[in-house]
């Protein structure tokens, strides 16, 4: 634990700094070494291990070095593009106040994308809650909070969101997560990296934002230390003030910027302030250039004086970003933010201003009031660190026994409590409150189906997909599989609207890595992470480590890999969506049930538990990947959604919600039993409910010889039903009436977000 | 020489690139103003105000940049028979500035879009609007058929028009209903109203016909593209549905 009050460094680490410097690390030294050194800035514990996840691959423009990754979306008029993507957490600061919390999480993931140069395109949200039933609890408060930030910060900035997921468990009353991915588009060719280039030696450091004020000073290791209630308060204060209306004038003032630059054809560093600060960035931003640099915190713009200096120099006040360019280029920059986007006139004191200098000296040095505060050999400071914790074995549950059905209970009933379930009913009250649809660039908004689309270059057929996953009832059961299922899932999802799956993202939450428990469950969720993203040929192109998730009643978080998926398309006419289109049509289901209902909806709605998880057979799942696609590209799709949280008859419904929300009131569908088509093979709940992954599929009955077809070699593929002209879903000769179904649907969560 | 259309961004506009991109698609001469060009503003033939948040809302939606110097030439080129149109914050912003439904005096509004209701939250979802007006009674909607139904988001938490009982009898004798909420249909009821805005009222126009407010955004379901469950093989690029109003205001913009 903590040595020196308010800085979380362990006395061994303090022991190495004052080794190397030889002598005690002045006020500021101490507290850049701190923020640099947390879990947050530096992966100490999970570098090395997160090493082991693919990261390159055909499409991989930018692997996981700078601020986002970068993915090859494909060409158009000679120009290639990219998606830029980039997965943040914002979990300790919106457990304490949700409002903000969530809301700079937005804010700076934004940045991450906007500093490669690119256009911020989407944001996606994976929110984890814990109960939310009691109106006066502070988790209620939290979830509502959370969404509420979430809604005005995304909104104010006209970034649309477009994916998302939310579960509610226990295990997150005193731990939320709040996730937040974000995504951009740029030409490859204009691509500006985060890092000082080749030659950058003497080049001017250049701060634009906001006025550096005293809040969210200790904020990179407060998110490395667990949450303590009684610490709430001063907690607060780590905490950073969100400003989206800046936030939009900075992003305009940005893309001017980039313009500016290409005319110029000017290759620069831009990066963003997050974690760490003035120092934290500048370091980086230099060391990564192969170079030091020199920081005069006099120079910097501050909303008050007086300020200590380690607090102007490691406070990550919000809305900031970091230029290192030419000095004949500064004018420029600063007469565009300054002048044409009149900065000053935006918030008080807000401008760009140069603060220092890129030396070839690989020291980093600032200075205040003219006397040198911080003077250190700059690669110790920004790559020196690392953390080898010790691993234990995760028992794998013995699921070699084959498992009993579950029986005796009644179809009707069941339907109805799957669908009201906390984790499977409609998400619509929550993001109705995000704009899905400012920059007139989407395709498809949440709701239309399990992945958003855009149309990110204007003008262009091409199309990006987003979907993310990750379903916390599977990891107390096996942590490893649960990470493959996270992949799994935010592949499938984005499979499900026609396109390629091109690469992912990934937040890894976890509980505290020095309990050796919950350090083996990292390393072992690396591993599953690892397996399906080079089975799928998807890599990962960045990511984000969340760790210390936990309570100082010592209460974890659910072991919590959360991926993110983007998927690409040539021409968005082959997007497919999930509402079924009319009655006549056939049915499939492509994908195997199996007898593994572990961490399924329905067990916990029985009260059940089991630990057996559906498997992931790779080599038929590809197949079944590929026939969706060839069905997508072919046309022969009239709609398609994945089977995931409910098993396939949630997914059905879901399909025929969307008809009848879309005011068609005349198409639902009737089901065969399930031992027609299962052949016996599986029970009929397990069909029904089982969450073992594969799709449902909507083929026009003149499609069907085209579909049969290219899916003649592919396992797993069993046509259950058709489609017909009365809105029930016919399952096992009972009718349910879809609109009754549907209201049950929606219903739990408008009275949480009314 | 074709007539030169401004559209505005004030500090939080965040709906300019779509709406330039397709007032460019419809044909319109049209260029983004920054907040720090606004003298330019008088050399321009007709102005569009789009979405977002200018001055975040500060008061009440549209209260601020209604003050602000880049509506002085819009009010004095309104005055002269320039169109204007703006859609969500660009409609809060032209009532907050008087200009519509005009039934007061400049930058003394007598009714507003204000919070949403009954939940006073930030809503999106997609709609449909109606032309409630004699097509010709609006310039900007003059090449318009009758009754015409466009299709649109609202996405916005001050939507919902409010006005005392005095002056919503004067909007709705003087004609400035310009659209009411519709359903997919054609037909109108208060289920198809998002936010309980008094009368339906999705845009309002003023009493000269040349200045056109509207709420929901007709520039974002405005593309084949943002219908991919009706898309049309290659035409998936083509414009659809919201932009017909937009056309209709590239040509009134013509004839000015």
């Amino acid at each position: 634990m903590a040595e020196i009050s308010g800085v979380a460094l362990r006395s061994d680490e303090l022991a190495r700094i004052r080794e190397r410097l030889g002598r005690e690390p002045s006020e500021v030294e101490l507290h850049a070494f701190d923020a640099q050194w947390s879990e947050h800035c530096s992966y100490k514990s999970s570098r090395h291990q997160l090493k082991r996840l693919p990261t390159s691959g055909r499409y991989v423009v930018l692997g996981p070095a700078e601020d986002s990754g970068i993915l090859h979306l494909g060409e158009w008029n000679g120009e290639r593009y990219g998606i830029v993507i980039a997965h943040e957490s914002h979990n300790h600061p919106s457990q304490v106040v949700p409002f903000e919390g969530a809301a700079t999480g937005i804010g700076g993931i934004v940045r991450d994308v906007l500093c490669m140069g690119a256009q911020v395109i989407a944001v996606a949200d994976p929110l984890r809650f814990g109960r939310i039933e009691d109106p006066h609890s502070h988790q209620r408060y939290v979830a509502q909070g959370v969404v509420d930030g979430i809604s005005a910060y995304g909104n104010a900035i006209g970034v649309p969101n477009i994916a998302g997921d939310v579960y509610f468990d226990e295990r997150f009353d005193d731990n939320c997560l709040v996730n937040v991915v974000a995504m951009g588009v740029v030409k490859e060719a204009e691509i500006i990296h985060s890092y000082a280039p080749p030659g950058a030696g003497g080049w001017d450091i250049v701060l634009v934002g906001k006025a550096t004020d005293p809040s969210g000073f200790g904020g990179a290791s407060f998110s490395s230390l667990t949450l303590d209630a009684a610490d709430e308060d001063a907690n607060k204060g780590a905490v950073q003030v969100p400003d989206p209306f800046l936030k939009s004038v900075l992003m305009r003032a940005s893309y001017r910027v980039f313009g500016f630059l290409r005319e110029r054809g000017l290759t620069v560093g831009f990066k963003d302030l997050g974690a760490g600060g003035i120092m934290g960035c500048s370091a980086e931003i230099t060391a990564a250039g192969g170079y030091g640099a020199r920081i005069d915190l006099d120079a910097v713009n501050v909303a008050v004086d007086g300020m200590p200096p380690e607090v102007i120099a490691v406070g990550e006040t919000q809305e900031r970003l970091l230029w290192v360019v030419p000095p004949d280029v500064t004018p420029e920059l600063v007469r565009i933010y300054n002048d044409e986007f009149t900065l000053p006139e935006i918030a008080y004191n807000a401008r760009a201003v140069k603060i220092g200098t890129v030396t070839a000296e690989k020291r980093y040095v600032l200075t205040h009031r003219g006397a040198s505060v911080m003077d250190v050999d700059i690669d110790f400071l920004t790559g020196s660190i690392r953390d080898d914790l010790p691993v234990s074995e995760i028992a794998t549950p013995d699921v070699t026994t084959e498992r009993p059905l579950v029986t005796g209970v009644q179809l009707d009933e069941l339907i109805e409590r799957v669908l009201a379930h906390a984790d499977v009913c409609s998400r619509e009250p929550l993001y109705q409150r995000y704009d899905a649809v400012v920059r007139g660039c989407t395709v498809i908004p949440r709701g239309a189906a399990a992945a958003g689309v855009l149309a990110p270059v204007p003008g262009s057929p091409l199309g990006v997909a987003l979907a993310v996953a990750g379903n916390p009832r599977y990891s107390h059961i096996d942590v490893r599989l649960a990470a493959e299922h996270a992949v799994y899932d935010a592949v499938r999802k984005v499979v499900a609207t026609g396109a390629r799956p091109i690469g992912l993202t990934d937040c890894l939450n976890f509980g505290n890595p020095r309990k050796i428990d919950h350090y083996s469950e990292l390393v072992s969720a690396i591993d599953g992470l690892a397996r399906a993203a080079e089975r799928f040929g998807t890599p990962f192109v960045s990511g984000n480590v969340s760790l210390y998730n936990e309570s100082a009643k010592g209460r974890a978080i659910p072991a919590s890999p959360i991926v993110a998926c983007v998927g690409a398309f040539d021409d968005i006419a082959s997007v497919v969506t999930m509402p079924l289109k009319s009655a006549g049509s056939v049915l499939y289901a492509v994908g195997r049930p199996q007898n593994a209902l572990g961490g399924s909806v329905l067990l916990d709605v029985l009260g059940r538990s089991d630990e057996h998880l559906p498997r992931i057979d790779y080599e038929v799942i590809l197949r079944q990947h590929e026939l969706l696609y060839e069905a997508a590209q072919s046309r022969v799709l009239r709609a398609a959604h994945p089977i995931g949280n409910g098993g396939l008859l949630v997914a059905l419904c879901e399909m025929a919600f969307a008809t009848l929300r879309k005011g068609r009131a005349h198409v639902g569908a009737q089901i065969d039993e399930a031992w027609q088509w299962t052949h016996g093979s599986v029970g009929d709940l397990e069909a029904h409910f089982g969450e073992a992954g594969g799709f449902v599929v909507e083929i026009a009955a003149s499609d069907v010889e085209a579909f049969e077809g290219l899916a003649d070699d592919v396992e797993g593929v069993y046509e259950i039903g058709v489609t017909i002209e009365r809105p029930v879903l016919v399952v096992d000769d009972e009718a349910f009436d879809l609109h009754r179904l549907c209201d049950i649907w929606r219903a739990p969560l408008r009275e949480v977000y009314p | 020489m074709s007539r030169r259309i401004a559209v505005l961004v004030f500090p939080g506009t965040n709906s300019e690139e779509e709406t330039l991109r397709l007032l460019l698609a419809c044909g319109g001469d049209a260029h983004l103003v920054h907040w720090s060009q606004a003298a330019l503003l008088p050399g321009f033939d007709a102005y569009v105000l789009p979405g977002g948040f200018a001055y975040e809302d500060r008061i009440r939606a549209g209260a601020i940049a209604a003050h602000d110097a880049m509506m002085d030439p819009v009010l004095a080129g309104a005055a002269q028979g320039k169109l204007a149109l703006g859609v969500c914050n660009g409609a809060q912003i032209l009532l907050e500035a008087g200009l519509v439904p005009g039934t007061g005096e400049v930058r003394r509004p007598t009714a507003a879009f204000t919070r949403n209701a009954p939940a006073p939250h930030f809503v999106c979802r997609h709609v449909h609007v109606k032309l409630a007006v004699d097509p010709a009674r609006c310039a900007i909607t003059a090449a318009l058929p009758k009754y015409a139904l466009i299709p649109a988001w609202t996405a916005n938490g001050e939507g919902r028009l409010a006005a005392s009982e005095e002056h919503l009898q004067e909007i709705e004798r003087g004609e400035h209903i310009a659209f009411v909420y519709a359903h997919a249909d054609g037909s109108v009821d208060a289920s198809a109203t998002p936010n309980q805005s008094a009368l339906g009222i999705a845009g309002l126009v003023n009493r000269e016909g040349n200045v056109l407010a509207l709420m929901p955004h007709p520039e974002r379901d405005a593309w084949t593209f943002n219908h991919p469950d009706e898309r049309r093989g290659d035409a998936i690029l083509a414009t659809s549905g919201g932009a017909a109003l937009f056309r209709s205001f590239v040509e009134a913009v013509a004839r000015t």
